[in-house]
């Protein structure tokens, strides 16, 4: 009997989806399920104190900070810039191996920023998307272009890619920016060996196409929608699950009246094929900028005492929402911030209660602000704690609603914003909780002066790490969130901490580098966040060999 | 006979067209601004701030040009520039956006250059159909995905204004029929076999447009792993402009040709 109870569990942890790293970082959440979290514990929450630098790397591009989560395969560290460089690192020496330089036109405007954050690696091929909306593959053996494809004229679309690709089954996956321009959003697979176009998913169907009639005139062709996070990916559903972002223009829909599919949804695609499988709206006809944009982490949880496949998404708007990624089907939702007036609450089926929507022409306090009750540095799932953690935001803005006329790919806002210097309640500011990921009870908070806005790594040493706009990378105890190590690293985060090992011995990497659109945000609120330094560096950090 | 049913094109070489505006603005900045210790060829940096490789508001540089930065080195240019020299200087600034700062490896291809971003002509309503068409987000198969012209799109293809085909004034029956003469047929030694254009080979690269995809592919090929590249090609104009109307063509051809005839 008891031999079959083991069975049994055994056999209930093979089904499971696993989602823990061990030696390498293979994709931009860790694995495709974007948990984020790692299995190695070497280091842990008894010995962390102990952790020491190993080596630093300056990538020599400060501009807008370094924003990206490292790749790491086999020993070798990928990692992407501003101005779409990359750089191949000896993961356990930090000798470089090479670096590649993406050349823009001559006299072309970057938009939104020079920032990238991420590339995909896999075949041994790495994969990039561009300031001017290319798709890039570089051999990963000496740093040299095989191809690229001009996914649509930057120019004329007002969009471009700052995402990693997800890359699976030979599939590069990649959404595009662009949801506060007049242009309609789309994912696209291209092939990892050649960069055909395999398929490509509109956020916002086309006329004849379902969903159409959630857009009046001609607002689908200039709705936003834009995928501007990376996808996951389920193998045995054969699913890649993507947020898609705002409608356009963000703060006005005055004439885009309808629930503006697939904006502010989950999408599930068929791998193959790129078709719909399902899709789940969060914020049915968006006028508050609440992007579905960030990280969907898969995990398999009972609900109601039954186990069932999960998608959890945090809402820019400070909701996280959870779903059923077999079918769609709405499960939880639960606030991440106290700042919260848009809406009074979810309703049992997921329905909106009491929206609290910007005015046309009168100004009205908004929270959180447009910078979100989180931003998209993403969360961890550790299954060894059974906690999501995530940082959150608690802030407001002043919003008014302006009419506006689309004009292809050009800004498209529909209204004008001030942060405000108190929030609703409490102060202004930022946070690191523990959360149950259905249920969203707390078990813990670790507040801070600023937003957060590094991602958050977990690992099985039961070790939380993060780092902050003061230059502060650090760890805290997963179970307690007390801080157990800090190091200063000379510039604020805004990048993604990833762990790998190399022959038996685990390294914690952090990108460091203060910077960003939000970054910019900042000093409405805290004027003294303006004298932040920016940077770009990869910090290193092992415990100490033991003495030969 | 025939000629004029090809969409030929002598060259592919886009030969990148820089913008006398900022090729004005260059040199008042290498007249006033590079100078001394101040901010260095090409906006690097010296003692004053680097201005290459960021990104500045238009109006903000004309400000401080025009009026300086009051307890810095940072003099006033209004009584020596002009507007417009201020204008150009400004340009040239903004286009060291995307200028290499200092990381010393250049571009990791020796393929063709991007082709350089030039300022749109302005189309008479006339034409704006036509344009359009040409550039029409919404047909995943459209004129751009494959020519770049009046400063946008990919040059996979041709730049039409410089074919010999573009004194026609039939277009709808030069797209349709022409048989563009720079499509090859390359195989590769892996079996692998598409319809491409060539843009550039040199002693150990051969740079190609794969048209088996929409959008096309440019690929940096080893030559050594190139079986052929055949003249003969069962690729056709035809294929790509299905989606468009006979008047939707004339339209658009109405459109090239008065691009061309500004150029």
């Amino acid at each position: 009997m008891l031999r079959l109870a083991i069975l049994f569990a055994a056999a209930a942890v093979l089904t499971a989806q696993d989602g823990a790293t061990r030696e390498n970082w293979p994709h931009y959440g860790g694995q495709t399920s974007a948990w984020r979290y790692s299995a190695l514990d070497q280091v842990n929450a008894a010995n962390v104190k102990s952790l020491t630098p190993v080596w630093s790397f300056q990538t020599g591009d400060n501009e807008g900070g370094l924003q990206a989560t490292p790749i790491v395969i086999d020993g070798v560290m990928y990692i992407s810039t501003s101005h779409n460089r990359v750089f191949a690192i000896d993961a356990a020496t930090g000798r470089e191996l090479w670096s590649y330089h993406y050349e823009l036109p001559k006299g072309f405007t970057i938009f939104y920023g020079p920032w990238n954050r991420g590339v995909a690696v896999a075949d041994g091929r790495v994969f990039m998307g561009t300031l001017d909306n290319h798709v890039v593959a570089i051999d990963a053996k000496n740093g040299r272009q095989l191809w690229k494809v001009n996914v649509e004229d930057a120019n004329q679309c007002g969009c471009n890619i700052t995402a990693a690709p997800l890359v699976v089954k030979g599939k590069v996956i990649v959404g595009v920016t662009g949801g506060d321009s007049a242009h309609r959003g789309y994912i696209n697979a291209f092939d990892a060996r050649t960069g055909r176009q395999l398929w490509r998913f509109w956020t916002i169907p086309g006329p004849g196409e379902k969903g159409h009639e959630t857009w009046t005139g001609d607002s689908w062709k200039f709705g936003g929608g834009a995928a501007w996070m990376t996808g996951s990916f389920d193998a045995e559903l054969n699913l890649t699950y993507w947020s898609v972002g705002n409608p356009a223009a963000d703060f006005w829909g005055g004439n885009r009246k309808g629930d503006n599919l697939y904006t502010d949804s989950v999408v599930a695609l068929d791998l193959d094929t790129g078709k719909l499988k399902w899709h789940y709206q969060q914020v049915p006809h968006d006028v508050w900028d609440w992007d579905t944009a960030y990280e969907n982490v898969l995990l398999d949880l009972p609900v109601n005492g039954r186990q069932r496949k999960l998608l959890l998404n945090v809402n820019k708007g400070g909701y996280t929402f959870v779903v059923d990624r077999v079918n769609g089907e709405f499960v939880a939702a639960w606030p991440l911030v106290n700042n919260l007036n848009w809406i009074t609450g979810v309703g049992p089926k997921g329905e909106l209660l009491g929206r609290n929507e910007p005015v046309v022409g009168k100004s009205k306090i908004i929270c959180p602000s447009i910078g979100g009750g989180r931003s998209w540095n993403q969360g961890a799932w550790s299954p060894r704690t059974g906690m999501f953690y995530s940082t959150g935001i608690e802030w407001c803005e002043d919003v008014v609603a302006v009419p506006e006329t689309p004009k292809e790919g050009q800004v498209y806002f529909g209204g004008t914003f001030k942060l405000t210097h108190k929030p609703l309640k409490g102060e202004a500011g930022g946070h690191l909780g523990a959360y149950d990921p259905v249920t969203g009870k707390r078990a813990w908070l670790y507040e801070y002066k600023y937003p957060l806005l590094a991602s958050v790594l977990a690992t099985a040493g039961d070790v939380i790490f993060t780092g902050d706009a003061d230059g502060f990378f650090f760890a805290l105890d997963a179970k307690s969130g007390k801080k157990l190590w800090s190091f200063q690293t000379g510039s604020g985060h805004r990048g993604s901490a990833v762990t790998y090992s190399v022959n038996g011995r685990q390294f914690v990497a952090t990108p460091t580098g203060w910077g960003s659109a939000l970054a910019g945000l900042l000093p409405q609120i805290w004027p003294e966040t303006e004298r932040l330094r920016s940077g770009s560096a990869v910090f290193v950090f092992a415990l100490p060999e033991p003495a030969k | 006979m025939r000629l004029w049913l090809a969409i030929a094109l002598a060259s592919y070489a886009l030969v990148a067209q820089p913008d006398p505006a900022i090729a004005r603005g260059d040199k008042l900045f290498a007249q006033g601004c590079s100078v001394g210790y101040c901010h260095g060829a090409g906006g690097s940096a010296a003692r004053s701030p680097r201005l290459r490789g960021r990104a500045f508001d238009r109006d903000y540089l004309i400000k401080v040009i025009r009026n300086g930065i009051p307890n810095t080195a940072m003099p006033a240019w209004g009584d020596r520039l002009t507007d417009a020299d201020i204008g150009d200087l400004t340009g040239y600034i903004q286009s060291l956006a995307t200028a290499p700062i200092n990381v010393a490896a250049g571009p990791s291809t020796d393929g063709p250059a991007a082709p350089a971003i030039e300022k749109p002509i302005d189309i008479p309503a006339e034409f704006q159909n036509g344009r359009d068409l040409f550039f029409d987000l919404t047909r995943e198969t459209r004129c751009s995905v494959c020519h770049r012209l009046n400063g946008f799109g990919t040059p996979a293809g041709p730049d039409i204004t410089k074919s010999a085909a573009i004194k026609v004034t039939d277009g709808p029956q030069v797209l349709r029929f022409g048989r563009p003469r720079g499509v090859r047929t390359i195989v590769l030694k892996n079996g692998e076999r598409f319809a491409g254009t060539t843009i550039e080979r040199n002693a150990s690269l051969t740079h190609v447009y794969d048209l088996n995809s929409n959008p096309p592919v440019l690929r940096h090929l080893q030559n050594t792993d190139i079986q052929s590249m055949q003249r003969q090609t069962n690729w056709r104009h035809r294929s790509v402009v299905r989606g468009y109307t006979v008047e939707d063509l004339q339209s658009i051809w109405n459109y090239v040709r008065f691009i061309a005839a500004k150029k």
